[in-house]
């Protein structure tokens, strides 16, 4: 059976997150909802296949900016401490 | 430039709008539902609590805390009065938050807020130019 309160308990305490290199993918569900929503307010008419393409469009460019940031600053790191 | 297309008194138009902001505030996209902008609306519905919930689901309900995230709070309660009540249960404390799953649920749920004071402003936006009553149904032809 459905446990209601099992669930409910489940936000009264923080989920295990490691402070490692992997904790970055954490920022592409809220690059995707930023799309979403951008995109929903943005058009004037809301036409399915067109939204999702325009919505993946600028999730993928939003994505493809964040993870050259990532390059070109640990790059800097390096160049400056190593 | 934009025009108002709605055959609405002054005051009525201004109520209208009111009510639209009001409803788009509580209920994330409730504004644009109003509009008769069903998909529009139930997309920002599902995106924007999906978010605000993944948020509390990472770094509990302890992210909502008007008492020593008062920042934050600005932003969470953007999302719908409902937020008030979380904070209201987590005031006195007793749900600890901390480390990397306290930011990631602090940017999640504040982004979440932000994102629906877009909405809200898109609503009224749309509300003000009758914009719903137009696009609504070239939505509703489409499959």
């Amino acid at each position: 059976m459905f446990d209601c309160a099992a669930m409910l308990a489940s936000f009264t305490a923080p989920i295990e997150i490691g402070t490692n290199e992997w904790s970055i993918v954490w920022m592409f569900p809220l690059i995707a909802a930023i799309s979403l929503v951008y995109k929903a307010t943005k058009m004037r008419v809301l036409l399915t296949k067109k939204y999702l393409l325009e919505s993946l469009l600028l999730f993928l460019s939003v994505s493809g900016f964040m993870i050259m940031a990532i390059f070109v600053l640990n790059l800097l790191d390096w160049l400056i401490t190593g | 430039m934009t025009t108002n297309t709605n055959n609405r008194s002054p005051a009525e138009q201004g109520l209208w709008l009111l009510i639209v902001g009001l409803a788009a505030w509580m209920i994330p996209g409730a504004g644009h539902f109003l509009l008769r902008e069903r998909k529009r609306g139930i997309i920002l519905f599902i995106v924007i609590t999906g978010l605000f919930t993944i948020g509390l689901y990472v770094g509990s309900i302890g992210v909502v805390d008007w008492v020593t995230g008062r920042i934050w709070f600005y932003a969470q309660i953007l999302c719908s009065p409902a937020v008030g009540m979380i904070a209201s249960i987590t005031k006195h404390g007793g749900y600890p938050t901390y480390g990397r799953p306290c930011d990631v649920g602090q940017i999640y749920t504040g982004i979440a807020g932000l994102l629906n004071l877009l909405c809200v402003l898109s609503a009224v936006y749309m509300a003000y130019c009758g914009r719903g009553e137009i696009v609504g149904q070239e939505e509703q032809d489409d499959v």
